[in-house]
């Protein structure tokens, strides 16, 4: 699936005022809809009961996982429409269960104190291999069904620095990972798309940092990992067909779940444009013998 | 503003009395508004009540995370109605979403996630380094010192016992003008027995988890509450919980402030027990502006 087929298959039917069904997308046959697909759906069903306000921020839970063969339903409700902010909260459904909420808040664009954190120092994304050619290395002896399933267009471009944690054997690394990405093609002139594409992408690669320091990957038998939540900042809009730095730290790892910390650096000047954070499972299952 | 001072009598009243709730329906609740204080209702106890409100619709899971809204200005003078969604209960993991309503409008949402403790893989970040608790001075009797020819009012509402003992590594920032680091340290505890309920000590550091926090995003512009047109309120709240604690014991606040860019700032902050055991991750982004003033 390419970037402009993804933004195609975001797009939601409204059934009425604060209703709405996404599907997802026919290309991909995963045995669970990715989480990203429906942050990016619920940000968009939001988006359609706001006027003129942009989104600085976003929470959700994955309650359940999402069944790719049947549609979405999602029914927001308006919790205010204040003087400066926008409330909203999504609740996502599939057979008559909630898999998912979102809850959301929009602002007028105003100006004032400004700081931020300095970006990290990273090699710089083009001296940085591309995810995709790391992965057709590893598997190049690999069955051709599987190197083929490589080849297929991606909407998300993604470089990261050192190398994927999950090709080959995983050795113990630091809870620290940096990843370059970007939409692949091109996302359109609307900037809430690019936010969306964005939250879509944020929830890629954040929960493998809490998984570096332990030696194993999602590979290893009996490695049990999930998205449990998802929390996003967006500080300033961007064009995200432009490279951006994904800088990830997991400070905290216990009882089962991994806890992750991604700052979003545009590469031309270095601007955070949005903070995420992500608490995710990560078990090791007894192994049936 | 009409602060409501309680007489002498009530003013020993734990934590933990203040926050319970009444239960009127299944996933129905109601919490009085303890109008002890000016204003309007401090953050930190809608966010202790909704958790609690969850807590009772769940069995024996442990809650390790909660996301909040604040929406409208809770009014101190009225009750506050906590409705409980029961969006899941599952095999590992028990999820909940509260609402908390006055006057028929919502003011606050939360939504939490509860599960039982296993053992697993473990890593932490270290404490950082900065002074200890029993260095520094207690905020309140600081303040006390610096109010002490304030109105009757103001004195007679910093003479109660605050409900959380606060000591802050740089208790001045508060009255210095001055850009200073994005940084802040506090030590932190409640001053009243929590109990043998290891829920409530959640609780009541949720509840605690609210204070000083939006400070930091404004050290490095030279602001604070007392700026004259400064105009500051939390907008939400995430917590994760990695570890139980026992909050009547002293834990280190770290602060640290990654932005502030159109009139918001987002504060990160990390609770360590004394022992430097992680137990908590917080994130909030709160509302920081000048208002134009009035010609």
């Amino acid at each position: 699936m390419d970037t402009q087929t993804l933004v195609k298959a975001l797009n939601l039917e409204r059934l009425e005022v604060n209703l709405f069904r996404g599907d997802t997308p026919g290309e991909e046959s995963r045995e669970r809809i990715y989480g990203g697909q429906v942050i990016a759906q619920s940000l968009l069903a939001a988006y359609e009961t706001v006027e003129d306000r942009v989104c600085h921020s976003l929470h959700c839970y994955f309650i359940r996982p999402g069944d790719p063969n049947v549609p979405i339903i999602f029914d927001v409700d308006r919790s205010r429409d204040g003087g400066s902010f926008t409330t909203r909260r999504v609740v996502a459904i599939q057979h008559g269960q909630q898999i998912f909420n979102l809850a959301a808040s929009f602002q007028v664009a105003e100006s004032g104190f400004e700081h931020q954190s300095d970006m990290p120092a990273a090699p710089v994304w083009d001296e940085v291999d591309d995810d995709i050619d790391v992965q057709r290395e590893a598997l190049k002896d690999a069955p051709a069904e599987m190197r083929a399933w490589l080849d297929r267009p991606q909407p998300i471009e993604m470089r990261t620095v050192g190398g994927r944690f999950d090709v080959g054997a995983p050795e113990k690394r630091a809870p620290v990972q940096q990843v370059w990405f970007k939409a692949k093609d091109a996302i359109g002139s609307d900037p809430h798309m690019h936010q969306v594409i964005l939250a879509y992408a944020s929830d890629m690669s954040l929960l493998g940092t809490s998984i570096r320091p332990h030696g194993v990957s999602w590979r290893t038998p009996g490695v049990q990992t999930a998205s449990l939540d998802h929390a996003m900042w967006f500080h300033q809009p961007t064009d995200f067909n432009e490279w951006h730095l994904y800088h990830q730290e997991s400070p905290s790892a216990s009882g089962g779940r991994g806890f992750n910390l991604g700052y979003i650096y545009r590469a031309s000047d270095g601007a955070l444009v949005a903070s995420c954070a992500q608490e995710g499972l990560m078990r090791m299952r007894k192994l049936k013998t | 503003m009409n602060a409501a001072i309680p007489p002498e009598d009530e003013q020993d009243e734990t934590l933990v009395e203040t926050l319970q709730l009444e239960r009127i329906e299944e996933n129905l609740f109601r919490g009085p508004s303890p109008a002890n204080r000016p204003g309007r209702i401090f953050g930190g106890q809608v966010i202790g009540q909704s958790l609690l409100a969850a807590y009772e619709t769940v069995d024996t899971r442990v809650c390790h995370s909660l996301h909040c809204y604040f929406i409208r200005p809770g009014d101190p003078t009225v009750p506050i109605v906590f409705e409980v969604d029961r969006s899941r209960d599952g095999g590992s993991f028990t999820t909940r979403r509260v609402v908390a309503i006055q006057r028929g409008k919502q003011i606050f949402n939360l939504a939490a996630s509860f599960k039982d403790p296993e053992e697993g893989f473990f890593h932490q970040a270290p404490m950082p380094t900065g002074p200890h608790w029993s260095e520094l001075r207690d905020q309140t009797e600081m303040m006390r010192e610096m109010l002490k020819n304030a109105p009757e009012e103001a004195r007679r509402w910093l003479a109660q016992k605050p409900p959380i003992e606060m000591r802050s590594a740089d208790a001045r920032t508060y009255f210095l003008s001055g850009p200073k680091e994005p940084v802040a340290q506090h030590w932190f505890r409640c001053n009243s027995p929590v109990g043998d309920d290891a829920h409530m000590h959640q609780v009541i550091l949720a509840y605690a988890s609210d204070m000083n926090l939006l400070s930091t995003a404004m050290r490095p512009h030279g602001v604070h509450w007392q700026t004259p047109q400064f105009q500051s309120a939390s907008l939400d709240h995430a917590m994760w919980f990695h570890k139980p604690s026992d909050f009547n014991q002293w834990h280190l606040y770290a602060h640290d402030s990654p932005s502030a860019w159109d009139g918001r700032g987002l504060i990160r902050g990390s609770i360590y027990a004394e022992d430097g055991t992680l137990v908590a991750s917080v994130a909030q982004e709160g509302l920081m502006r000048m208002r134009e003033a009035k010609a």
